[in-house]
C-alpha cells in the first residue's frame, strides 16, 4: 500500500531540479532563487553551511515498513545515518550535501515517497490524530480523507505557488488530537443522523502571531470533503497576501477582511464547485488487521520490565486483539540500523503499521496481543525512552539552532537536560502520562508550544547587556472541537533554570493533583501563581566575566550569539526574486552614476535593464531561462500588453540583441524605464495583480501612487517608533511621502504629533481593520 | 547619509529625538573631532558626556598620574586608578561607555612647544586645567589654528566660562589681558573646591561642544558666565571682542606661543 500517490509530473520536475542544483554548485544560479526553488522540493539549508534536510511528505502521518527502511538507507548513505520524526508527521533527513540531494529524491522514487511540497509556499502534510482508525473512542477513521486528499491536491500545479503554507489536518473525534483549530484548515469527523460528515475550522495558525481558528462551516457531508478544500484553495490563492512574508497565511486575511467578507469570496469558490460529484475524493478504506505471517515464533516474556512497558506504551484497539504501540524516540531520532531491525519486525504484520506522531514519536499499530512480547524484545535492542515513564518520550521541541537557521536557542539540548533532571528525581512521571510540555527555540511555534500544558519558547535575554539563552513561559492550552484555546505566556526564565523550574512546578502539581478535578482546575487555583514565583525565584544570573555557563545554552559550546541566525527558510518563494531584482536595480544605477569609464557605463546600464526587464515577469507566471528571454517576456507581456510604454521597446530590443555598446546612447531612458518598472510593482495590489489594466489608467495611478516609502513600525515601542520615523524621514528630500504603520495606544497618540511638531505634515491617518493604523507623511 | 545600527538607534534615541539634533545632529556629533586639555575636574565630566554623546573622535592630554586626592571631584578616576597615568584611566572609562568612539590619549605635558600639533585637526577644543598660564596658552594656540574652544575654571564654590570663537567673538585674552603673576592666585589644588563645581561646570563646558558641533541654540560667545554656588547665583556679563588684543586683535603682538611664567602649579603634595 501507498500513503499518498506521488504527481504524474513529479518525474519531469526532478530532472528539472537536477538541472538547477547543478546550475547551484556551479555557481550559474543565484542562492535566493535556488532556495525558492528547493524548498518547494522539501529541501532546507541548514545551520551547517552548504548542508541540507529533506523533508518527506507522510499523509496522515503513516510509513510503511518497506518504505521507512529506504529512508534508512537514503539517509545512511546520503545523510547523518538517522531519520527525524518532525511534529509534523513526516520524516527528515539531515546533512545531505547539494550534490546528494537528487540521490536522496530519486531514491525515494522507487517507493513511492516524495519531498515535493516539503516546504515552501505549498499544501504541506496532511495530519490526522495517529491513532485514528483504531482509537475506540473515534467517531470514524479520517485516514483515508487525508490519503486521498493528498494525492488529489499535490496533482495539482497550482498547489506548489500559494501566497504561504497551507496546512491541513483531520480529527477523528470531538476531542480533536490534530489540533485543527490551529491550522489553515481542519477537518473533525462528526456523525450526523447516521451520515459520515465533518465540521470545518479554518484560518488557525500558531507562529509568532497565533489565531485560533474560526468555524467555516458546522457541518459537510463527507462526500464534501475535497470541494471545501480546493475552494479555500483557489481563494487563497487569489486573495491571500504575497507581498509581506510575515502577514501572509491564511489567518491574517481572516483577520484583514472579516468573517463576512471572508465567508463570501469562500463561498464564491465554493458554490462554483458543490454540485459537482464527480470531484468527489476517491476514498479507499484502510485495513486495520493482521494476517500474521506464520514463520513468526511467539516470544514470552516474563519480567516485571514487560508488564511496566505494557502499562506505559501499549494501548488496546477498537480491533479486537489489536494492540498499538508507542515507541518513544529520543529527539525525534532513529538510527538507520534500528529502522532496519524495527521494520523488519514490522512487516510480520503488513503495510499498515506505522504512524509519525508530532511528538516526534511513532506508533506502532496492528499487533495482536500475543506477538507483544517479540514487540517488547525488538524494542529492547533498539535506542528509545521505552524504559521510562512515558512523558519523557511524550515532551516535543523543536530541532532548534542546531539545524534550523532561524532558531534561537536549543530545545534539544533542553529537553535532554529536563530529561535527566526528572529521571534523577524522585517524582512519579507516571502520573503525568498525558501531561504535554513542549518547547519551541524562537516564536515560530515548531515545538507547538502553543497547544502545551506547560510550554516554552525561546528568546534572547540580557543582563548587563550580555545576551543569555531565555525562555518564555506558557501553561495552560485548552483543546476540544471549536473550543480550542491557546497557551497564554505566564512568564520568562533564563534556559539554564528550566530544568529546576519544570521539575519544581510538576513536584507541586503531583502534590496538589488529587485535591483539584484538573490540571485547568490547578492552574487556576496555584498554578499560575507557581510559575510566577519559580520563574521569580530562578530569575539571577551570575555576570558574565564571573560564571558563562547562563551564557551558553544547553547543548552549545560557545555563548549565545545572534550572529548566526538566518532569515526564514520555509517561506521562501519566487516572489522573493523581485526584490532581488529592485537591490540589482538600484546597485546598478548607483554603479552608472559613479562609472568613470565608457565600459562601466556600458555593464551598469545592461544590468539595469536586464533586472528591469525580468523584476516582475514572475508576477506572469514567466520564469525566464535565458538573458535573452527575460527581454523578449518583458516586451510581449509587458511593453506589447500595454503594461510599459511602447517607447521602451527598442531599447528593450537592444538587451536582447546584445548590443551593449548602443545603451549609451539610450542611458536616459533606461533608467527611465527602471523606475516605470519599480513604479508598476508598487502599484500592484497583495496578491500581485495589476490594478491596472493598460498604460492609461497607470498613468492616472502614478499620480496617486507617486514615490512613497513605505515603513513598518508596528511592535516597535515609543520613543523608538519616532526615532526610525526621523531616521527615515532624514534620508528622504522635502516634498518626499513617507507612509508608516503604527500600533494602536501610545504609538499613534504619539508618533504623529511628534512628527508635526518637527514641521512636516500628516496627509493621512486612518485605522486597519487589525487595529494598527496607517499614517502618511509629507516631508518639509 | 550614514546607516545608523539598530544599536547606534538606540544608543542615541534621545539625541535623534530632539528636534534640534536629530540624525543629522548625531551624525555632526559621530563625525566629529574634539580635543580635551586635561583629565582632571573638568575634562573627567567633559570626557564623559562626549563620549557617551558618540563623538567620533576624542584626544585628551594629561601628563598626571591619579592621586588619592582627585578623586572627590575626578569622576573619571576610580580608587583602583590610583597610581594610574590619568589619559590611561580616562581612556578606559570613555570606551566603556562608549565602545564606538576613538579614544587618542596623549600622555604629555600640554606646552608651547606641542599645542599646536595636538590640535591641529580638530574641530573644538576644551579647556580642563587648573592655571592662568595654561588658559592662556590654550587660548591663544586656539586663536592662531582658528580652532573654537570652551574656556573654564573652578576656585571654591565659584565657576566660570565662556566659548570662544577665534576671531569672530571675544576671546580670553580680550577679557583678561594676562595671567595674573605667579602664585598671586591660588589654584584649586591650593584653595580648594567643592567637588561638584567640577561637574557642574565640565557639564557647561560639554553642552557647549555639543550645541556647537550641532549648531542647536545660541553659544555661549561674547559672555562670560559666573556662578556661585553658595548662593546659586548664576550671572551672565556682556563682553566684547577688544581690536586692540594681543592675540586676536587688529594688530596682534603675540605671534608666538611660550609657556608663561606660573607654568603649573607646585605645591602638588
Amino acid at each position: 500500500m501507498k500513503f499518498y500517490q506521488t504527481a504524474d509530473t513529479l518525474i519531469a520536475e526532478q530532472d528539472q531540479f537536477d538541472l538547477d542544483v547543478n546550475d547551484f554548485i556551479a555557481g550559474k544560479i543565484e542562492p535566493v532563487k535556488f532556495k525558492a526553488i528547493r524548498v518547494a522540493h522539501g529541501v532546507y539549508e541548514q545551520r551547517k553551511e552548504e548542508t541540507y534536510m529533506i523533508r518527506i511528505r507522510c499523509a496522515a502521518g503513516g510509513i510503511t515498513p518497506s518504505q521507512f527502511k529506504v529512508v534508512g538507507e537514503l539517509a545512511e548513505k546520503y545523510g547523518s545515518g538517522e531519520v527525524h520524526v518532525t511534529t509534523r508527521q513526516e520524516v527528515q533527513i539531515h546533512y545531505v550535501r547539494a550534490e546528494n540531494i537528487l540521490r536522496v529524491i530519486r531514491g525515494l522514487n522507487v517507493v513511492s515517497l516524495s519531498s515535493r511540497g516539503g516546504g515552501g509556499n505549498t499544501i504541506r502534510n496532511i495530519l490526522t490524530p495517529p491513532d485514528s482508525g483504531i482509537d475506540p473512542d473515534e467517531e470514524f477513521d479520517v485516514d483515508p480523507y487525508a490519503i486521498a486528499l493528498t494525492s488529489r491536491l499535490i496533482q495539482e500545479p497550482d498547489s506548489w505557488n500559494l501566497p504561504r503554507k497551507f496546512k491541513i489536518n483531520f480529527s477523528n473525534s470531538k476531542a480533536d488530537k490534530s489540533y485543527t483549530q490551529a491550522t489553515c484548515l481542519g477537518f473533525v469527523a462528526l456523525m450526523k443522523d447516521g451520515k459520515k460528515g465533518f465540521y470545518v475550522t479554518c484560518a488557525g495558525g500558531m507562529g509568532a502571531k497565533p489565531m485560533v481558528g474560526h468555524t467555516l462551516i458546522d457541518w459537510i457531508p463527507d462526500a464534501q470533503v475535497y470541494h471545501v478544500a480546493r475552494a479555500l484553495k483557489t481563494m487563497f490563492d487569489k486573495n491571500g497576501n504575497r507581498r509581506s512574508r510575515t502577514t501572509n497565511r491564511i489567518k491574517f486575511l481572516w483577520k484583514k477582511i472579516g468573517e463576512d467578507s471572508f465567508q463570501d469570496l469562500f463561498l464564491e469558490e465554493y458554490n462554483k464547485i458543490k454540485d459537482d460529484a464527480s470531484l468527489a475524493l476517491n476514498l479507499i478504506e484502510l485495513d486495520n488487521s493482521t494476517v500474521v505471517e506464520s514463520s513468526l515464533s511467539v516470544e514470552v516474556v516474563d519480567k516485571p520490565e514487560f508488564e511496566i512497558w505494557k502499562k506505559r506504551f501499549v494501548n488496546k484497539q477498537k480491533q479486537e486483539g489489536l494492540f498499538s504501540i508507542l515507541l518513544p524516540l529520543k529527539l525525534g531520532d532513529i538510527e538507520h540500523s534500528e529502522v532496519n531491525r524495527l521494520a523488519d519486525f514490522l512487516e510480520n504484520f503488513g503495510d499498515n503499521t506505522i504512524r509519525c506522531t508530532r511528538a516526534q514519536n511513532l506508533l506502532l499499530r496492528n499487533i495482536p496481543e500475543k506477538y507483544l512480547g517479540n514487540a517488547f524484545n525488538t524494542i529492547q535492542k533498539i535506542e528509545t525512552l521505552s524504559d521510562r515513564a512515558s512523558f519523557i518520550g511524550q515532551m516535543v521541541n523543536c530541532t532548534g539552532a542546531s539545524t534550523c537557521k532561524l532558531g534561537i536557542c536549543l530545545p534539544r539540548g533542553l529537553s535532554s537536560a529536563i530529561s535527566s533532571r526528572l529521571v534523577g528525581s524522585d517524582l512519579d512521571l507516571d502520573r503525568l502520562s498525558d501531561f504535554k510540555l513542549n518547547m519551541s527555540g524562537c516564536p515560530n511555534t515548531c515545538g507547538l508550544h502553543h497547544i502545551a500544558d506547560l510550554g516554552f519558547f525561546g528568546k534572547v535575554s540580557r543582563h548587563n547587556g550580555k545576551m543569555y539563552p531565555g525562555y518564555n513561559v506558557l501553561a495552560g492550552a485548552q483543546l476540544a472541537m471549536g473550543d480550542t484555546k491557546y497557551a497564554e505566556k505566564v512568564s520568562t526564565i533564563s534556559s539554564k533554570a528550566v530544568p529546576d523550574f519544570v521539575h519544581d512546578f510538576l513536584e507541586d502539581y503531583l502534590t496538589k493533583m488529587d485535591s483539584v478535578g484538573s490540571y485547568k482546575e490547578y492552574l487556576e487555583v496555584a498554578g499560575i501563581d507557581k510559575i510566577k514565583s519559580l520563574c521569580e525565584h530562578y530569575k539571577d544570573i551570575p555576570d558574565f566575566d564571573d560564571d558563562q555557563s547562563s551564557y551558553i545554552d544547553f547543548g552549545a559550546t560557545k555563548p549565545l550569539s545572534l550572529e548566526e541566525i538566518g532569515t526564514a527558510e520555509c517561506s521562501a518563494g519566487m516572489f522573493d526574486m523581485i526584490d532581488v531584482d529592485k537591490k540589482l536595480i538600484n546597485l546598478h544605477n548607483k554603479r552608472l552614476s559613479e562609472a568613470t569609464t565608457e565600459e562601466d557605463e556600458q555593464k551598469a546600464l545592461y544590468k539595469v535593464l536586464f533586472s528591469s526587464s525580468r523584476m516582475l515577469l514572475v508576477t506572469r507566471g514567466l520564469d525566464a531561462k535565458k538573458e535573452s528571454d527575460a527581454f523578449a517576456m518583458f516586451k510581449k507581456h509587458f511593453i506589447e500588453a500595454g503594461l510599459i510604454d511602447e517607447k521602451f521597446g527598442d531599447v528593450v530590443t537592444l538587451g536582447k540583441l546584445n548590443v551593449v555598446s548602443e545603451l549609451v546612447n539610450h542611458k536616459d531612458l533606461i533608467v527611465e524605464l527602471s523606475a516605470e518598472v519599480i513604479k508598476l510593482h508598487k502599484s500592484m495590489d497583495d496578491s500581485l495583480r495589476f490594478n491596472i489594466e493598460n498604460k492609461k489608467v497607470a498613468e492616472e495611478k502614478s499620480v496617486a501612487v507617486d514615490e512613497i516609502t513605505f515603513k513598518d513600525f508596528r511592535g516597535v515601542a515609543c520613543p523608538m517608533n519616532f526615532v526610525k520615523t526621523k531616521m527615515v524621514l532624514a534620508s528622504l528630500k522635502g516634498g518626499d511621502k513617507l507612509k508608516i504603520l503604527l500600533d494602536d495606544g501610545e504609538p499613534i497618540n504619539n508618533v504623529p504629533n511628534s512628527v508635526k511638531l518637527e514641521g512636516h505634515k500628516i496627509l493621512e491617518q486612518s485605522q486597519e481593520t487589525e487595529g494598527h493604523w496607517q499614517v502618511l507623511i509629507e516631508k518639509a | 547619509m550614514r546607516d545608523f545600527t539598530e544599536d547606534q538607534l538606540e544608543r542615541y534615541s534621545r539625541h535623534i529625538l530632539l528636534q534640534d539634533v536629530g540624525v543629522e545632529g548625531q551624525e555632526k556629533i559621530m563625525d566629529a573631532k574634539v580635543f580635551i586639555v586635561g583629565a582632571g575636574g573638568l575634562g573627567a565630566p567633559v570626557a564623559l558626556y562626549l563620549a557617551a554623546a558618540g563623538v567620533g573622535k576624542i584626544g585628551i592630554a594629561d601628563f598626571d598620574v591619579v592621586d588619592l586626592s582627585n578623586l572627590q571631584r575626578q569622576v573619571i578616576h576610580f580608587t583602583d586608578d590610583v597610581g594610574k597615568l590619568k589619559i590611561d584611566s580616562a581612556a578606559e572609562k570613555m570606551r566603556a561607555i562608549n565602545p564606538n568612539i576613538e579614544v587618542d590619549a596623549i600622555n604629555e605635558m600640554v606646552v608651547a612647544a606641542n599645542i599646536r600639533d595636538l590640535i591641529k585637526g580638530y574641530d573644538f577644543v576644551l579647556d580642563g586645567t587648573d592655571n592662568f598660564s595654561a588658559k592662556f596658552l590654550i587660548n591663544d594656540a586656539c586663536v592662531m589654528e582658528g580652532i573654537p574652544y570652551s574656556h573654564g575654571g573652578i576656585l571654591r564654590f565659584d565657576g566660570q566660562t565662556m566659548t570662544i570663537k577665534p576671531k569672530e567673538t571675544a576671546c580670553y585674552r580680550c577679557v583678561f589681558k594676562q595671567p595674573p603673576p605667579a602664585n598671586a592666585v591660588p589654584t584649586c589644588s591650593q584653595a580648594g573646591v567643592l567637588g561638584a563645581i567640577a561637574g557642574m561646570l565640565g557639564t557647561m563646558q560639554a553642552a557647549e561642544c555639543l550645541k556647537f558641533i550641532t549648531g542647536a541654540g545660541d553659544l555661549l560667545t561674547n559672555k562670560l558666565l559666573s556662578f556661585n554656588a553658595k548662593t546659586m547665583d548664576f550671572r551672565k556679563v556682556n563682553i566684547k571682542r577688544n581690536p586692540n588684543c594681543a592675540v586676536c586683535g587688529d594688530s596682534p603682538t603675540i605671534t608666538e606661543l611660550s609657556d608663561g611664567e606660573q607654568a603649573v602649579c607646585d605645591i602638588k603634595k
